[in-house]
């Protein structure tokens, strides 16, 4: 069931891809493809702190003035973690849990976004850029034989700071950070949990502007 | 199509494609990347403590000298007595280590510790979807696989027998349960000594009366 919900986001956003970045938008729009190392943090660095070398984003952003686009935004990040350790539980009466655990967490960031753009025309530019909307959120926690699993949205926000530097007429290099913050969740061990990571970017964009 | 699709940019960008879709499709194999693990990397030890139990009042135990086997339909005999006295040494071991005395009357004792193991069979099944990395797979279609395992389950249960004497059954102070795979190639007796020391060890708590 799971593997059929993720499924579906990754045919959405290979569809969107060729979609968005087809002949007729390339006037208006920028679209990218980036390889991202994603840094876990706070909560998410609890539950698996190493970093990720599995992640994707898609971006396309409408280009509403030279300074200025907006737009939207999908990826994908896989974090995971095998360690074996004891984990308190905070139950009527307390309690601890050793074992080796696989802890996995695939976030999907679907977001809208708005990008400022600093420098001249074909020049490489800054830019910064924040993103809302929220993430699909897949937890898994395995320990010995048992296995919980939760998939969950969670609204969030994700700052980004980033530079394009063209390479030809039609592609530019685009290397971008980001800070994904998702507001709220639950751990697949109970409690609340606000999943945290940094996200470093570096692609292509296809831009005519 | 998408090789014309892409063909119209310039050939760095096509070779950053091209290793771009070799990456995705071996992070798609990777939703959740680990390894195998081994029977052993099953074991679990999982323990609880009364939040009212004052475990610095306790400083002598008393302890049956067998294990106690359950099976689906109640009590079995024990099919492997030199597992039950590994069992039994290494809660001893660590009862003296954290100050316990052993107390040979139960009534005299601050504690009683039982000790109780179990073996499960489980049956599991579950649906490997055609095409999968191929292409989207279409739902419902899967090959059907079914296994079963057997866990065996050891549990270690510490009552106080002056709240235990009235015919009304006690909360227990402290239980540790320690489950694992069994395949019968791994060697039991040196999981079984980890896992009660691991009991133990994260129960730090039952040394307050030493």
């Amino acid at each position: 069931m799971m593997k059929s919900k993720y499924k579906k986001i990754i045919l959405l956003s290979a569809f969107m891809f060729l979609a968005m970045s087809g002949q007729g938008f390339s006037q208006d729009w920028i679209s990218s493809i980036t390889y991202q190392i994603s840094f876990p943090a706070g909560d998410t660095k609890s539950f698996t702190d190493e970093t990720s070398y599995s992640g994707f984003g898609l971006d396309f952003r409408k280009v509403v003035d030279p300074y200025t686009t907006a737009g939207f935004s999908l990826g994908w990040n896989v974090f995971n973690q095998r360690v074996n350790k004891t984990v308190e539980l905070q139950t009527k009466n307390p309690g601890a849990i050793t074992g080796l655990q696989d802890r996995t967490l695939n976030s999907f960031p679907i977001m809208l976004n708005v990008h400022r753009y600093f420098g001249r025309g074909h020049d490489s530019r800054f830019f910064l850029g924040l993103n809302a909307g929220g993430y699909y959120m897949l937890q898994r926690f395995s320990i010995g034989i048992r296995t919980l699993e939760d998939d969950q949205w969670q609204w969030g926000i994700a700052p980004e700071v980033g530079f394009i530097a063209p390479l030809s007429r039609s592609s530019t290099l685009i290397v971008s950070g980001k800070y994904n913050y998702a507001f709220s969740g639950e751990s697949p061990l109970g409690g609340d949990i606000n999943h945290q990571y940094w996200s470093i970017g570096i692609g292509f964009a296809w831009s005519q502007y | 199509m998408i090789s014309t699709y892409i063909s119209k940019y310039p050939k760095f960008v096509q070779l950053f494609i091209i290793l771009f879709a070799a990456g995705f499709s071996l992070q798609l194999a990777s939703c959740y990347p680990n390894d195998p693990i081994s029977a052993s990397d099953t074991d679990v030890v999982t323990t609880f403590h009364n939040a009212a139990a004052d475990f610095s009042t306790k400083m002598s135990y008393a302890m049956p000298d067998s294990v106690f086997h359950i099976g689906e339909d109640g009590p079995v005999d024990s099919n492997s007595p030199a597992l039950d006295q590994q069992i039994l040494s290494a809660i001893e071991a660590n009862m003296a280590q954290y100050g316990y005395t052993v107390e040979a009357n139960p009534d005299q004792a601050d504690v009683v510790v039982v000790a109780m193991a179990a073996r499960s069979t489980w049956v599991s099944g579950g649906c490997i979807p055609w095409y999968w990395g191929y292409y989207y797979s279409y739902p419902g279609y899967c090959y059907p696989v079914a296994y079963t395992y057997e866990t065996g389950t050891v549990l270690i249960i510490m009552v106080d027998p002056d709240l235990a004497g009235n015919g009304n059954p006690a909360d227990a102070l402290w239980i540790a349960g320690m489950n694992g795979l069994l395949d019968g190639s791994s060697n039991p007796a040196s999981r079984i000594d980890r896992a009660v020391d691991q009991a133990f060890k994260q129960s730090s708590y039952l040394a307050d009366g030493k």
